[in-house]
């Protein structure tokens, strides 16, 4: 039986990932606030966007702490799939916040893989906590989206006198 | 370039704007100060995540601010500058600045933090985004409390 992978090295593994997701989100999200006919929305997703940034930054400098150069990358045609489609003025902002949340059944399955990543990490304390922070935004992203999804559906729902 | 009147809606969201970004600029100062003589590795972590959020919501705010007509010009208020010294004071331990930084905010943060929000109504785009910001420095105050209650069980 192999021996289980040393801490340092799925930890490596897994910041990169994650870093190369939320800079591709960031970049999504930047094609959605050029095209975004609401203001409420364009409001949020700008912060959203920078949080997305942040980690994806935090993440490259603690890589780089670890002495690790970020190499990960999402695949060119999903990254670029998703620019054109959350970037087109052709898809409604409501169509994009349904397909976003439709990845999301709830709040805390953006945060899945963190989580089990916390569960483990008991070494490297400091990533583990910049991981927990990391977590909590990604749950006020879903949160926030989910509840501005619910108000612009909820007029079309209601009994009409 | 036409100014908005003082005490007019517009006035006011840029007020709120201004104020907001000088505290944010000058948090995220301290925060850097105050990581780099920080002791406590679990500490650093956030810190560094609630630094680099600051420094966004600092130039998120700002950015909005110039977009409507505005230019920064507002400085932190004496009472947080003086905060900010003390927790960017090499000399003052991790759990004192813990302690004087949630003790300055009292139960009633969350209150203040939705009077934020409540400022910008009438301009959907900046409400919408300090409600979003909002959310972050709720999280930040979460995890600020587990920290100094983790050191404090630890006597750090």
């Amino acid at each position: 039986m192999s021996a289980p992978e040393p801490e340092r090295e799925w930890v490596i593994r897994f910041l990169d990932d994650l870093r190369a997701a939320e800079a591709a989100s960031a970049e999504v999200l930047a094609a959605w606030i050029a095209v975004c006919a609401l203001d409420g929305l364009r409001g949020g997703l700008r912060v959203i966007a920078e949080r997305e940034a942040a980690h994806a930054e935090l993440l490259a400098e603690r890589l780089g702490e670890m002495g690790v150069r970020p190499s990960a990358q999402l695949a060119e045609p999903v990254r670029a799939a998703a620019v054109e489609r959350f970037g087109s003025a052709q898809v409604s902002d409501e169509q994009k916040l349904a397909l976003f949340l439709a990845r999301y059944p709830d709040d805390a399955a953006a945060t899945r893989p963190i989580a089990d990543v916390l569960e483990r990490l008991d070494q490297d304390l400091e990533t583990r906590e910049i991981l927990r922070l990391v977590a909590e935004g990604e749950t006020a992203t879903v949160a926030w989206l989910r509840a501005y999804h619910a108000g612009l559906v909820r007029p079309a729902l209601a009994p009409r006198g | 370039m036409l100014r908005p009147l003082p005490g007019s809606e517009p006035a006011r969201v840029l007020g709120l704007l201004d104020a907001f970004q000088a505290a944010e600029w000058a948090g995220a100062e301290a925060i850097g100060r105050w990581i780099v003589a920080c002791a406590d590795v679990r500490l650093r972590g956030g810190l560094r995540v609630i630094r680099a959020r600051d420094r966004r919501h600092a130039a998120l705010a700002e950015a909005r601010l110039r977009s409507l007509g505005g230019v920064p010009g507002a400085r932190p208020s004496r009472d947080l500058a003086a905060l900010c010294g003390v927790v960017a004071d090499p000399g003052v331990s991790d759990r004192s600045k813990l302690a004087l930084l949630l003790g300055r905010l009292p139960a009633g943060e969350d209150a203040r933090l939705g009077e934020l929000v409540r400022g910008a109504q009438g301009d959907a785009e900046t409400q919408a985004l300090l409600e979003t910001i909002v959310d972050d420095e709720r999280a930040s105050l979460r995890w600020l409390r587990r920290m100094r209650d983790a050191l404090e069980r630890e006597g750090a």
